[in-house]
């Protein structure tokens, strides 16, 4: 009787271990999602030179002021997106002392420019805030501005819209559907530095200041304060913490760390996921290294790449005051930082072993596949013009040369500088993005006291696919937030929609795939921010497919 | 076994550290160098590096007393080994300091550096090191050549190359300035070779291995790096020197060392007249 009773306690025991061990109930996996697609061919690939060629775009930020200084030099962001509908992507760049620019894409290259009446920008970001199906403009402003909008009313035509309920002053922003209700959010980060420099007390600052997440709701944004105290530079809106939701990053300048927020239920909680993080972070992206489903993050810091006596000498004035008192156990490096999940899950700064932990005063680092081999590459731009800080140099300014990065295929990475993209002209914004589609990715700066730059990708070899997510009826109709993997011959390749990252820059809503020559294309599997998933077949390399829901 | 047979014994290299007679006097100095150092400070405002050099010099006469002891008593070759024990000790110090500074006061890293450092660290540590090389040469040349003292050579030569390094950068990298007309600002701190950002670390050669994230050998900052060296100078010049002295005649050991091994050695024979009876 007795071993009856020990045996049934054993058996009871286990089951309820087996019960507390057993995970969380996943969801019914969900039926595949009908969707239907185009493709068209994309234009004929540009002559294989196996390098970038520069083609200036006439606009120039900066260049009203008679002299620039802290923190005019940090200069503005640029966006790209097909905002008149033709299928070609568009440009928007911000400009910290005249009117924003839209350059339209006429094709070949050709851009024609029409001012925005959107002043003294600085952030800039091409987005369908309200759900019609046109993509708006949204800016973040120097000094004592909110945000503002650009309502898209067609046949290239924009007015100032309101955000209504938005009313922090933002330097960096950034959109996603971070509550998961289908609307777009926002979340701005401002610079408290400029800021006072504007006369804000610090009592303003703690009201205007500081970090923001603003909740769309029915046309209208309700404001989350998450914090207080902000030299917003960067914000990252991606997965931290493995929930296939986004959270929230903002990479701050000086001593101030970064915070990041991940949301727990409804609610949101400050997260500190990261041993070590830039000292200053300057821009932030993301991206799949090595194909591996191992998603990577990537900081800008300053850092000079070249450590020679020249370059010390130029960096060293300023670099020795720019070191602050830090807090106990500072997580904080004055270098570039590559998160990658280690072995325990947890994320380890491996710039250093990757190649890309000091590349320069550096601004915007992104990702893209330049060349066409399916793996994900990285330029970032430098240089510094403020004369409060570089007196002693040239027109206070420090020249440093861009940097590119060939992705090896394991995720670490080789200076690239055959592909002539080192320029020299003080860059600050920059996507890639493929503005003559030909279905490599081309490369836009928008550089301070020199005039914006096209690099036309012109390496050779590869393909690419080209991918636009429309879900009409939907508050997101281009889906933002969409996980899509490529299935290919050659692997697995990861890419996301986003609108916002890197540094003030916005992204095109548009997916680009680098496809290595001989790969065969198998399907495309679609992952929408609601967890409905899609699988797409019927794909041919060097092409441009529209995805509809 | 007799006190010649061992070759770690603590006693003789407390009783070479221990100031004897000169205690008073090193007390008494300490203090008037304190009270000089402060009193710069409050009058003169003195800088920190300053007020280290006064204490340093006041205590100095106090030390050529006891080095003179330590001649006549056990020769040049110990008298060496007791100068290189106090001054690396003070030297520990320094970087012990600068530990503080860095992870206890929170200061800056720049600013974390030390007492004397301050005045110059590039010339402070290149003239430093190299002399403690010298000195090393010098007690292996003395007898002092046991396994400790071999490594300590090692260690040392390594890191005067390192002071090297760092001290022909320096002089460039102010050289490069005074080009740019820059004259306020200093060139010290500079990675050396090994740490973080260091020439290890950033070398073409390394690029991309694993050599660039060797942990603390590539990744530690500067203060770190040069802490470590010194605790291991220090260390591997206590084991040398207990090593050395362990088997030098007893005139370092203690009389009440002595004292104790005859009790012990009385009471061991005691103990072995009972068992035969």
């Amino acid at each position: 009787m007795r071993s009856m009773a020990l045996g049934t306690t054993l058996v009871g025991l286990l089951v309820l271990a087996a019960c507390a061990a057993a995970p969380a109930a996943a969801p019914p996996p969900a039926a595949p999602l009908a969707v239907t697609h185009t493709a068209r061919d994309l234009a004929p690939p540009s002559a294989c030179e196996g390098r970038f060629v520069a083609h200036p775009l006439g606009v120039t930020t900066g260049a009203r002021m008679r002299e620039i200084a802290t923190y005019a030099s940090n200069g503005a962001g640029l966006a790209a997106g097909d905002l008149d509908g033709d299928g070609r992507l568009d440009l928007v760049l911000a400009s910290i002392d005249r009117e924003a620019t839209i350059l339209w894409n006429d094709g070949g290259l050709r851009v024609v420019p029409q001012p925005l009446e959107a002043r003294f920008t600085r952030a800039v970001t091409v987005v369908d805030v309200d759900g019609d199906g046109a993509l708006d403009i949204t800016f973040s402003h120097r000094g004592r501005a909110a945000p503002s909008l650009w309502r898209n009313l067609g046949a290239r035509r924009f007015a100032a819209a309101p955000l209504p309920g938005v009313d922090s002053y933002a330097y960096a922003l950034a959109w996603a559907d971070l509550q998961g209700d289908g609307a777009l959010d926002l979340v701005t980060g401002a610079y408290d530095a400029e800021l006072k420099n504007f006369g804000l007390t610090p009592d303003e600052l703690r009201v205007a200041g500081g970090v923001t997440l603003y909740e769309q709701r029915d046309g209208a944004f309700v404001g989350h304060r998450l914090a207080d105290r902000a030299e917003a530079l960067a914000i990252g809106l991606m997965d931290l913490d493995d929930d296939a939701r986004p959270d929230v990053w903002v990479g701050n300048d000086f001593a101030v760390p970064d915070a990041c927020w991940v949301r727990q239920g409804a609610a949101w909680r400050p997260d500190y996921p990261f041993a070590q993080t830039s000292h200053s972070t300057m821009s932030i992206d993301w991206g799949d290294l090595a194909n591996d489903g191992r998603m990577a993050l990537f900081t800008t810091d300053m850092n000079p790449g070249d450590v020679s006596v020249e370059v010390l000498a130029q960096w060293l004035p300023v670099i020795s005051t720019l070191e602050e008192k830090h807090g106990p156990f500072d997580p904080q490096i004055m270098a570039n930082t590559l998160q990658v999940r280690d072995w325990r899950g947890a994320w380890q700064n491996e710039a250093a072993r990757r190649g890309v932990d000091a590349t320069g005063w550096s601004w915007s680092g992104r990702f893209g596949d330049l060349d066409n081999d399916g793996f994900l590459d990285l330029y970032v731009v430098n240089g510094m013009i403020a004369s409060n800080l570089f007196g002693y140099l040239p027109g206070g300014e420090l020249v440093e040369a861009n940097r590119a990065f060939r992705n090896r295929g394991d995720g670490t990475f080789a200076a690239a500088p055959e592909w002539g993209l080192g320029d020299t002209a003080s860059g600050r914004g920059m996507l890639p993005a493929d503005m003559d589609g030909d279905g490599d990715l081309d490369v836009v700066v928008n550089n301070l006291r020199g005039q914006a730059v096209l690099f036309e990708n012109r390496l050779c070899g590869g393909a690419g696919l080209a991918v636009d997510l429309r879900w009409p009826g939907s508050p997101n109709p281009y889906a933002i937030g969409a996980r899509l993997e490529l299935v290919t011959s050659a692997g697995t390749l990861r890419r996301d929609v986003r609108v916002s990252s890197g540094y003030l820059s916005g992204d095109a809503p548009r997916v680009h795939f680098g496809v290595p020559a001989g790969a065969t294309l198998e399907r495309l599997v679609i992952r929408y921010p609601d967890g409905a998933v899609a699988d797409v077949r019927d794909l041919r390399p060097h092409t441009l497919i529209e995805v509809l829901r | 076994m007799t006190t010649a047979d061992r070759p770690f014994r603590l006693a003789p290299l407390l009783a070479l550290l221990h100031p004897g007679r000169l205690a008073w006097p090193a007390a008494i100095a300490l203090v008037i160098g304190l009270i000089l150092g402060w009193g710069g400070f409050l009058v003169l405002g003195l800088p920190r590096w300053a007020i280290t050099a006064i204490v340093l010099l006041v205590l100095l006469p106090v030390g050529i007393l006891k080095w003179r002891d330590d001649l006549r008593r056990h020769g040049f070759t110990i008298m060496m080994l007791s100068i290189l024990l106090i001054t690396q000790g003070v030297h520990t110090i320094e970087h012990l300091m600068q530990f503080a500074q860095y992870y206890i006061q929170l200061l800056p890293a720049r600013q974390a550096n030390g007492l004397l450092s301050p005045a110059n660290a590039e010339w402070v540590h290149f003239v430093w090191n190299w002399s403690v090389l010298l000195v090393v040469l010098v007690l292996l040349r003395g007898g002092v050549r046991n396994p400790p003292a071999i490594a300590l050579l090692v260690v040392a030569g390594a890191h005067a190359i390192e002071h090297t390094y760092t001290f022909v950068r320096y002089l460039q990298v102010l050289s490069e300035l005074r080009e740019l007309e820059v004259l306020r600002v200093t060139a010290q701190g500079l990675p050396g070779i090994i740490g973080r950002d260091g020439w290890l670390a950033r070398s073409p050669l390394t690029q991309g291995t694993f050599l660039c994230t060797l942990p603390g050998i590539t990744t530690a900052m500067r203060l770190d790096v040069h802490f470590w060296w010194n605790i291991i100078e220090t260390t591997l010049l206590l084991g040398a020197a207990t090593w050395f002295l362990g088997g030098h005649p007893p005139t370092l050991v203690p009389s009440w060392w002595r004292a104790r091994e005859w009790w012990g050695a009385r009471r061991a024979r005691q103990g072995t007249g009972a068992s035969v009876g």
